[in-house]
Order: structure tokens, then sequence, then C-alpha cells
């Protein structure tokens, strides 16, 4: 007996969303250590990317003032990735860091052989500052 | 102040912040793919000083209207108040869309994140769309 899926657009109803594999396919192009391309960098300088089975955990080390600012490592969201990357389906990775006064949200996901990362960061306290956006780039740390 | 990193470390004058620049993100915002199976449009609107958003993904039948949604405005720097970007989510139940936009040299770049809370066993997804800003195409 077929099932009826819900859905809210011809997306949801993709094939490969049923099998559970897309999940973690091809999440070696994404694990690793990553290095921001731009070694003057104010944001986000380097980022670990683990994998252990279906989990993945992301770190990341900020440019500070007085030196370098871990970020804590989180627990990333996977998600199948429907665009190809040369050919082939790979994994992409939403991750929400927390910090008690603001919070930055981001997807990861490699574009040939490019860890991209879109930040989007949101300030919890009253310092009257905007969220704001930042695009940066990463290469892969032999 | 408390930073997570450098850029978050700007001068903010003691006066609340003023309204955010939207020009450049109000209207109707089209896809570029003629051949998309998601957001095949979208209405971006401002009433007193709160913005939402409207969209119209492609359904087996036609557009599916997805009501509309609050969505929280970026910037490109803490100290700038030129929108950038937003971000929103939609819960339909079954599942849960959030959207994340940034406005690039006049394309919006439009992140999606699906994820399905229903018993189908299907797994969450991320698509990435463009969008122009009122081409006069419309999907039907």
């Amino acid at each position: 007996m077929s099932e009826t899926l819900s859905f809210k657009q011809n997306s949801d109803l993709h094939t490969a969303l049923s099998d559970p594999v897309t999940r973690t396919l091809n999440s070696a192009q994404l694990v690793g250590r990553w290095l921001n391309t731009d070694r003057g960098t104010t944001g986000v300088r380097e980022i670990l990317i683990e994998q252990d089975g279906e989990e993945f955990m992301v770190s990341a080390v900020a440019a500070g003032a007085d030196g370098p600012i871990e970020w804590p490592r989180t627990k990333a969201e996977a998600l199948a990735n429907l665009e190809e990357e040369a050919g082939q389906r790979a994994v992409a990775l939403a991750v929400t860091f927390d910090f008690d006064f603001m919070r930055a949200e981001t997807y990861l996901r490699v574009n040939k052989g490019v860890l991209v990362i879109v930040l989007f960061n949101v300030f919890l306290d009253q310092s009257g500052r905007s969220n704001y956006i930042n695009r940066e780039f990463y290469y892969r740390q032999n | 102040m408390k930073f997570a990193q450098i850029r978050d470390r700007v001068e903010i004058d003691r006066e609340p912040p003023g309204p955010f620049e939207v020009s450049g993100l109000i209207g109707t915002w089209v896809n570029s793919n003629p051949n998309t199976t998601g957001i095949a449009r979208m209405v971006m609107t401002e009433s007193g000083g709160k913005f939402s958003l409207q969209t119209y993904a492609i359904g087996p039948n036609g557009l599916i209207d997805w009501a509309t949604t609050a969505v929280t405005l970026f910037s490109a720097a803490a100290s700038s108040r030129v929108a950038a970007g937003f971000t929103c989510l939609y819960d339909f139940g079954f599942a849960e869309t959030r959207l994340q936009g940034m406005i690039m040299k006049g394309l919006l770049v439009l992140a999606q994140f699906h994820t399905f809370k229903d018993n189908s066993g299907r797994v969450g997804y991320f698509v990435r769309e463009y969008y122009s800003l009122d081409h006069g195409r419309l999907y039907e």
C-alpha cells in the first residue's frame, strides 16, 4: 500500500528524501579542519567538522582582539543537499552557536572544494547592534 | 559589550537605533529558475515597522500559498542599518522550513532548511536558490 505524503512544494516529494543514506552522503567532503582563505579575517578563522556515524559536531575559532576566541563545540543538523557538486549529491550542515549575548546561525556546504559558510549573527543583548550577516570561505588543511 | 569575534566590536550611539533602510528588500522576488520545484516567488512587505514575507511554492497542481510569516532583518555589519538579508520560519505542522536570505548585488540568495515532523521517514534537506526583484515573470 502506498503512503500519501504531505507536502508544501514538489521537492518535498523527491525520492532521495526517503533514502536514509542521503543524510550522510559524501560527508567526507565536509569532515576535517578548514582554514579561512582570508588571513586577516575579523570573523571565524577556522572550523573543525567531525563525524561519528550520522552525527556531526562543529567547532570554530574566531579572531579576537586579545587572541583567538573558541566557539562552543556544537552538534550540527545534517541535511540532504539536493544540489549536485561535481555530479554527486552531498550533505550540508546547519548549526547554531549559542552565546549568552548572541547566537550565530549558519549553514556549511562545500562548493568546488571550498567550504562556504554564511553566518547570521543575532544579538540578544540590548547593545543596539544590528543583527548582521557575513559569508566566508575556507580551504581544507592538509 | 561582549564579543564572539572582532567584527562584533563596533561603536554604537547612545540613541536607540533608527529604522532599517529596506528599499532593496521590499517587493516581489521571483525565482531565477523557471523550472524550480520549490519556492517560486516571495513578497516582502512592511507595515508599521514590522516586516512580513508571503511565499508561493510550486505544487503538483500549481502554486501553493504558504501564507505570511514575520521576518527578522539583518544588515551587513553590526553598525549598519541597511537591510542585507532576513530569516524567517514556517511551521506547517508536518514540516518546518527555515529561510535565510542574503542580498548580493541585488540578487537574493535564499538558503532553505526543510525538516519533517511527520512519520514519513523523509530526511531533512537543504536547497539554495536565487531570486531577482520583480522582473515580471509570474508562475501561474
